[in-house]
C-alpha cells in the first residue's frame, strides 16, 4: 500500500501542467459551490428572519375557518374578543398583537398623484401601541410618522410610495366592504414612509390604526388575526401546541404553515440552483476523467509491466484512484480556500441585488444586499466532494485500461 | 524445467486468422540461457508470452516444474508471475517518477518482503548490476545501458526461476548491448536463473548457450551449444 500511495503522488509531478489546470477545474467549481451556496443559505436566513419580522410574525392565531378562506379576506371569520386572549397570552409570558387584514380599492386623485386611477391593495391595521413589541417596524421609517390611534391615518412602503408617486401629506381614498357587507370609503392621510429590508413588504404595505379600521369596518373590536412573536432559539411546534391550549376554538399557525407558498419557492430555487451546481461538478468530473484516460493512454505499457510483474489489477486501479484523489485533494484544498475567501467578502459586505429586487420579485425576502453566511457543512461537502468525485470518475478509465490484455498493453504505441 | 507441447496460438486480425504459433514442443532446463531467434512475425514474442503466463494459448500445454501454468485462471497466473518470474522488456518499461532504487523495490514491495529486507536486496542487486551510486536517479538522469541494468535488477531481485527478455538489446549500441549481455551471463551463472530471450541481435544468439530458431509458427532448428 505504501508503495502504491507514494506511486500516486509521484505520477502527480508527472504532468504538472496537467495536474496543476484539472485542480484548478475542481477548484473553481468547488469555489462556486461554496459562494453560491453560502449566499443562497445567507439569502433564506435572512429571508426567514424578514418574514418573521415584517410579515408572518412566529405564531397566528385565527378564526379556525379562516386560512381555507384566506384570500377573500374574510372580515367575519374573525376573533371576537382579542384583548382578552392577549390578556391570557401576556400572563402565559407571550407578546402578541392583533390585526386586521382587508382588502380595498385604492382610488388615487389626481389632485395629488401624478395620474387618476385605483389599485387593489390589502391593508394592514394594526394596534399601534403594540405592534412594534411583535413586528419590527421601529426604525423602518425614512420619512413622516407612524400613524396615531384613532387617526384616518396610513403608513405606506417606500417602493409603492415611489410606484404611485406618493408622499408624505397626501391623500388616499380606501373603497371596502365592512363587516356584514355594507360599502364604506375612508380617505386617509400618509402620514409616514417605511423602508424595511423585506421587499414584498416595500413593494405592497398600507398600515393604519386597528382602532380606525375597527370603526369603519364595524368590527366591533374583532380582530381578523393575533400575531405572536418568539425567542429564535424557541421550539415553535411546541409552542404552537402550547398557544393552542390557551386559545381553544382557534387555529394557531406557525411562520411555516403561513410562509409555505414562500418556502416552496425556496425549495424550488435550491432544487435549480443545484443542477446548475451540479452542472459545474459535471465540467470539473470531465476534466478529471479526461487528464485520467490520457493518463491510462501514455502509461499503458507501464500498465502492463506491472501486471507482468504481477502487480493485482486492483493494486494499479487503486494507485490510479489515489492519482486523481491527489488531484481532487488539491483542487478542493485550494476551491475551499478560495471559496472561504471570497465568502468572507460576501459575509462582510454582500451583493446589492437591490437592481433587480425593486422591480421584480425573485421570491427571496431580501431588499437589497444578499450576505452570504459561514456553512461548516459547505466546507466539508466541498472537500469531502472534491476528492471523492475525483476518485470516482478516475474509476471508469482505470477499468477500461485494464481490460486490454498484457500483451497488448506492452506493445502500445 | 520448463515443458512445452503442442502449443498453438492463433490470432484474429479483422477476417484474418493468423496462426502465430503451430503445435510447438520445447523443454527448456533449469539455468539454461536460450535465445529465440527468427524473423519478424516467426512468434517468438507470443512464445515468451505464453511461457510467461501473460498470453493464452489456444491449443497443448506448458508446465512449469509440473506447474500446468497455462491452465491457470487469470488471478492464479497473476500470483505466479509475481512469485517466479522476472520480465526485461526492449524499451526498459521504467516508472519515470521513481528512482533507481523505487523501480527495483516495488518488485518487493508487492511481494510483501519487510523494508529492511526489501532495501538490503534492492541495494544489493543494484550493486551486482553496476548502479552503486546512482540508486537515488531517476531513470531521464541514466543512460539506455544504465536504464536497462535497472529492469535487469528489477526482474532478478526477487531472484525468480525464469526470467524473460524481448528483445533486451535492441534499444542499445552494440557495445551497451555486449555489457548488458555480460552481466545477464554473469546473473545466470551467479543465480542458476533460466534466461529466455527473443531477438533478431546476432550478438545475443552468440552468447545464448541454446539457440531456438523459429519460422512461421513452428520450430525451424534447437541448437545447443557451450
Amino acid at each position: 500500500m505504501k508503495f502504491i500511495i507514494r506511486l500516486a503522488f509521484q505520477n502527480l509531478t508527472r504532468y504538472k501542467r496537467r495536474t496543476i489546470i484539472t485542480s484548478f477545474a475542481i477548484a473553481v467549481g468547488l469555489m462556486l459551490f461554496i459562494f453560491v451556496d453560502s449566499m443562497l443559505q445567507g439569502a433564506e436566513k435572512e429571508s426567514e428572519l424578514n418574514l418573521k419580522r415584517y410579515e408572518t410574525s412566529y405564531l397566528r392565531i385565527l378564526h379556525d375557518e379562516y386560512w381555507d378562506n384566506r384570500l377573500m379576506r374574510p372580515l367575519d371569520l374573525s376573533i371576537e374578543n382579542p384583548d382578552l386572549i392577549l390578556a391570557d397570552l401576556e400572563s402565559a409570558g407571550y407578546t402578541a398583537t392583533k390585526r386586521i387584514t382587508f382588502t380595498a380599492d385604492m382610488i388615487l386623485n389626481s389632485a395629488d398623484f401624478p395620474e387618476e386611477g385605483n389599485l387593489s391593495v390589502s391593508v394592514q391595521a394594526v394596534d399601534v401601541e403594540r405592534d412594534n413589541a411583535v413586528f419590527d417596524f421601529e426604525g423602518t421609517l425614512v420619512e413622516g410618522r407612524f400613524a396615531q390611534k384613532g387617526a384616518d391615518e396610513v403608513v405606506i412602503g417606500s417602493w409603492f410610495a415611489e410606484d404611485i408617486k406618493a408622499e408624505v401629506g397626501y391623500y388616499i381614498s380606501l373603497i371596502t366592504r365592512g363587516n356584514g357587507g355594507f360599502y364604506e370609503v375612508m380617505d386617509l392621510e400618509i402620514v409616514g414612509i417605511v423602508n424595511c429590508p423585506n421587499p414584498n413588504v416595500n413593494r405592497t404595505l398600507l398600515m393604519m390604526p386597528f382602532d380606525t379600521a375597527d370603526y369603519y369596518l364595524g368590527m366591533d373590536g374583532a380582530a381578523t388575526e393575533i400575531d405572536i412573536t418568539l425567542s429564535e432559539r424557541s421550539d415553535l411546534n411546541s409552542e404552537a401546541e402550547n398557544v393552542k391550549g390557551i386559545v381553544s376554538g382557534y387555529s394557531v399557525l406557525t411562520w411555516r404553515d403561513l410562509a409555505r407558498d414562500y418556502l416552496a419557492l425556496a425549495e424550488a430555487k435550491r432544487g435549480g440552483t443545484g443542477t446548475i451546481l451540479f452542472l459545474v461538478f459535471i465540467i470539473a468530473a470531465v476534466g478529471i476523467s479526461n487528464t485520467m484516460l490520457m493518463a491510462m493512454w501514455e502509461r499503458t505499457r507501464e500498465l502492463g509491466m506491472m501486471r507482468s510483474l504481477g502487480m493485482k489489477d486492483s493494486s494499479i486501479r487503486m494507485a490510479f484512484i489515489l492519482e486523481a484523489g491527489g488531484i481532487g485533494l488539491i483542487g478542493a484544498v485550494i476551491g475551499t480556500a478560495l471559496g472561504c475567501l471570497a465568502n468572507l467578502w460576501l459575509v462582510n459586505y454582500g451583493i446589492d441585488f437591490g437592481f433587480i429586487t425593486r422591480d421584480m420579485d425573485i421570491g427571496y425576502r431580501v431588499a437589497t444586499v444578499m450576505k452570504g453566511i459561514w456553512s461548516v457543512k459547505t466546507i466539508v461537502t466541498s472537500l469531502v466532494s472534491g476528492v471523492l468525485l475525483s476518485m470516482i470518475v478516475a474509476y471508469l478509465p482505470t477499468r477500461k485500461a485494464l481490460k486490454m490484455d498484457i500483451p497488448s498493453c506492452l506493445h502500445h504505441q | 524445467m520448463i515443458k512445452i507441447e503442442g502449443v498453438t496460438r492463433n490470432y484474429k486480425t479483422g477476417e484474418t486468422e493468423v496462426k502465430a504459433l503451430r503445435g510447438i514442443d520445447l523443454d527448456v532446463n533449469d539455468g539454461e540461457f536460450l535465445s529465440i531467434a527468427g524473423p519478424s512475425g516467426s512468434g517468438k514474442t507470443t512464445l515468451l508470452n505464453l511461457i510467461g503466463c501473460i498470453d493464452s494459448l489456444d491449443d497443448g500445454e506448458i508446465t512449469i516444474d509440473g506447474v500446468p501454468v497455462s491452465r491457470m485462471d487469470k488471478h492464479a497466473k497473476t500470483t505466479y508471475r509475481r512469485e517466479n518470474l522476472g520480465f526485461i522488456f526492449q524499451t526498459y518499461n521504467l516508472i519515470p517518477v521513481l528512482t533507481a532504487f523505487e523501480n527495483v523495490s516495488f518488485v518487493l514491495s508487492i511481494l510483501g518482503v519487510p523494508q529492511g529486507e526489501l532495501s538490503e536486496r534492492t541495494y544489493r542487486i543494484l550493486r551486482e548490476v553496476g548502479l552503486e551510486g546512482m540508486e537515488h536517479r531517476r531513470p531521464d538522469k541514466l543512460s539506455g545501458g544504465q536504464q536497462q541494468r535497472i529492469a535487469i535488477a528489477r526482474a532478478l531481485v526477487k531472484q525468480p526461476k525464469i526470467v524473460l527478455a524481448d528483445e533486451p538489446t535492441a534499444n542499445l549500441d552494440s557495445k551497451t548491448g555486449e555489457e548488458i549481455l555480460q552481466l545477464m551471463k554473469q546473473m545466470n551463472r551467479t543465480y542458476n536463473t533460466t534466461f529466455i530471450f527473443s531477438t533478431h541481435d546476432k550478438m545475443v544468439m552468440e552468447y545464448a548457450s541454446r539457440l531456438v530458431l523459429l519460422h512461421d509458427g513452428e520450430i525451424a532448428s534447437d541448437t545447443r551449444r557451450e
